[in-house]
């Protein structure tokens, strides 16, 4: 328990100096898109799941909005560089957006 | 010219006629006088009766493939085997593609007779077993008991094949029959009562009988699944003039009287349901629309009220007529039934039903299966299919689906906004480079 909470104070200290500006933006998006899927699963549980469609694609679209995020956050995080050789930051934050658009074609066309 | 006019309307009658044209198996033309009442009761309703003797060498019922009769009727209990090209199995045969047969035995009756009871799912009992009753025989019974008489209570409740009234006691004098409980086509017309068993009047009862009490079927009918009809009766004196015109006098038990015998209804009602004057019905139209339109359609939406409607007709009195009852089911099956109602009884011999489609959307039809005793068995299908809603169909802009509507945009924007602030960001300090 001792060991657990010297570790979150160091985790956050490391956190707050390690981690480029660039990430903690990535991350302050990604808590935003949790807290929204968040609330509307709870709004689902509340009201029921009549337009089923409705619910389904605002659900998916901000679970995929999380995962693309999280992916764009691995290919520029500067310490994964190795993996992603030959694929610059700016490659991958374009194919973050495609994949956005194709994401939100669909979720448009399902919403109802 | 003359003669060719002539041969036109012959040709015309003959075929309006095909439907009455029966053959008469005796096994000696005696029986023609003896069941006279019998025989013109059927010439009086129109039926062409060709009697032949059951051994004659020249039998036919078809020629060039074409049946020369619908009806027959075997009145030959002592043949041994039948002429011609006669047999057990072409008399099943006839029954197979629909024709119709009356059948009387009696005691004596041979293996034949045996064999198509038994393809027609009646069992005779062993030869010289007669059924006898020391309870209910007749005055006129010569001692052995077997002329025993049956109360019409013991009559099937089937008004389409025994007729509406039947309240003359009834004369028999034949063998019994038992039915196979199994076989729900087989109809037990009339039974013995409980006091009767079946065995050879002329021995000591060893052995248990076979048919016993009530389990005795004395005139037994099948309809089969092509309509075709079989009358089986273990008595061929129940058809005779004699059994039509005697009184009758019960010696025991509640001393029934009666200056005649329920016979000749009987007989007269069983050969009409037998050779299909009664108890026929058919499908005149079927009509099915949404509620509210006139047009009939062969596609439906979902939840789509639906109004379907049958005309049914039934067969009396040589005019088809609109039929009466109460329990005409209808069912829209997609495999298995979704609904199943009553329809509703309107003028005309017409049936109405009103109901939703259920929310499943596929291939379904709208079936009716009528299968009541006594009347042929009506079916119908009609076949139609359900679609989903359209498209533009859904409902839009669903108050609670809001909060969905919201998330979806504000991660639209969201993404938006996160691009700007992602690409104009710059590193104020190399440091994280360099590290």
């Amino acid at each position: 328990m001792t060991s657990l909470m010297s570790v979150i104070p160091k985790l956050y200290q490391e956190y707050t100096s390690k981690t480029p500006k660039k990430l903690k933006i990535i991350d302050a998006y990604l808590l935003y898109i949790f807290l929204t899927a968040v609330i509307q699963f709870v709004y689902c549980c509340l009201v029921g799941t009549f337009p089923f469609n409705s619910f389904l694609s605002g659900f998916i679209s901000t679970v995929s909005s999380f995962v693309l995020a999280v992916c764009l956050r691995l290919q520029v995080n500067p310490d994964n560089k190795n993996e992603f050789q030959g694929l610059s930051a700016e490659r991958g934050f374009a194919d973050f957006i495609f994949a956005h658009l194709v994401l939100h074609i669909v979720v448009i066309n399902f919403i109802g | 010219m003359n003669i060719y006019l002539l041969f036109g309307i012959v040709l015309c009658c003959s075929a309006a006629q095909a439907e009455q044209e029966t053959l008469v198996l005796v096994d000696n033309l005696n029986v023609r006088e003896t069941h006279s009442q019998f025989f013109k009761s059927l010439q009086d309703r129109g039926y062409t009766l060709t009697y032949k003797l059951a051994d004659d060498a020249n039998l036919v019922l078809a020629k060039y493939g074409q049946y020369l009769y619908k009806n027959l009727i075997i009145f030959a209990p002592s043949v041994i085997e039948f002429g011609g090209q006669i047999d057990a199995e072409a008399i099943t045969k006839f029954i197979d593609d629909g024709g119709n047969l009356l059948m009387a035995g009696n005691s004596v009756a041979g293996d034949v007779y045996r064999e198509i009871a038994s393809e027609c799912g009646f069992e005779m009992d062993e030869e010289s077993a007669a059924v006898i009753d020391h309870f209910n025989y007749d005055a006129n019974d010569d001692g052995e008991h077997t002329r025993i008489v049956v109360s019409p209570k013991n009559l099937i409740n089937s008004p389409t094949i025994v007729g509406p009234q039947n309240l003359q006691p009834l004369l028999f004098e034949g063998t019994g029959l038992i039915l196979d409980k199994d076989n729900n086509l087989v109809l037990p017309i009339l039974t013995a009562d409980s006091t009767a068993y079946s065995y050879n009047p002329k021995s000591q009862v060893k052995e248990y009988p076979h048919a016993v009490g009530r389990k005795t079927v004395l005139i037994a009918a099948l309809q089969a699944r092509n309509n075709a009809r079989i009358v089986f009766s273990g008595s061929l004196f129940f058809f005779s003039d004699e059994a039509f015109n005697s009184a009758i006098s019960k010696v025991h038990g509640d001393k029934v009287k009666s200056s005649k015998s329920g016979n000749k209804d009987l007989a007269v009602h069983l050969s009409q349901w037998a050779f299909g004057e009664r108890g026929r019905l058919r499908v005149r139209s079927v009509r099915h629309h949404r509620q509210g339109e006139k047009e009939s359609t062969t596609t439906y939406t979902i939840t789509d009220t639906v109004v379907y409607r049958i005309e049914i007709e039934e067969l009396k009195n040589g005019k088809w007529q609109p039929f009466d009852a109460n329990d005409v089911q209808l069912e829209f099956v997609r495999i298995d039934p979704f609904i199943r109602t009553t329809l509703k009884r309107q003028p005309n011999g017409a049936y109405e039903a009103v109901f939703k489609v259920p929310d499943v959307w596929g291939v379904y039809q709208f079936k009716i299966d009528y299968d009541r005793v006594g009347y042929t068995r009506l079916y119908h299908s009609t076949q139609v299919s359900v679609r989903p809603l359209q498209h533009t169909q859904y409902e839009r802009f669903i108050p609670s689906a809001y909060p969905y509507y919201v998330s979806a945009f504000s991660m639209m924007v969201g993404v938006f906004l996160f691009s700007f602030v992602f690409l104009y960001y710059k590193e104020d300090t190399p440091k994280t480079k360099s590290e």
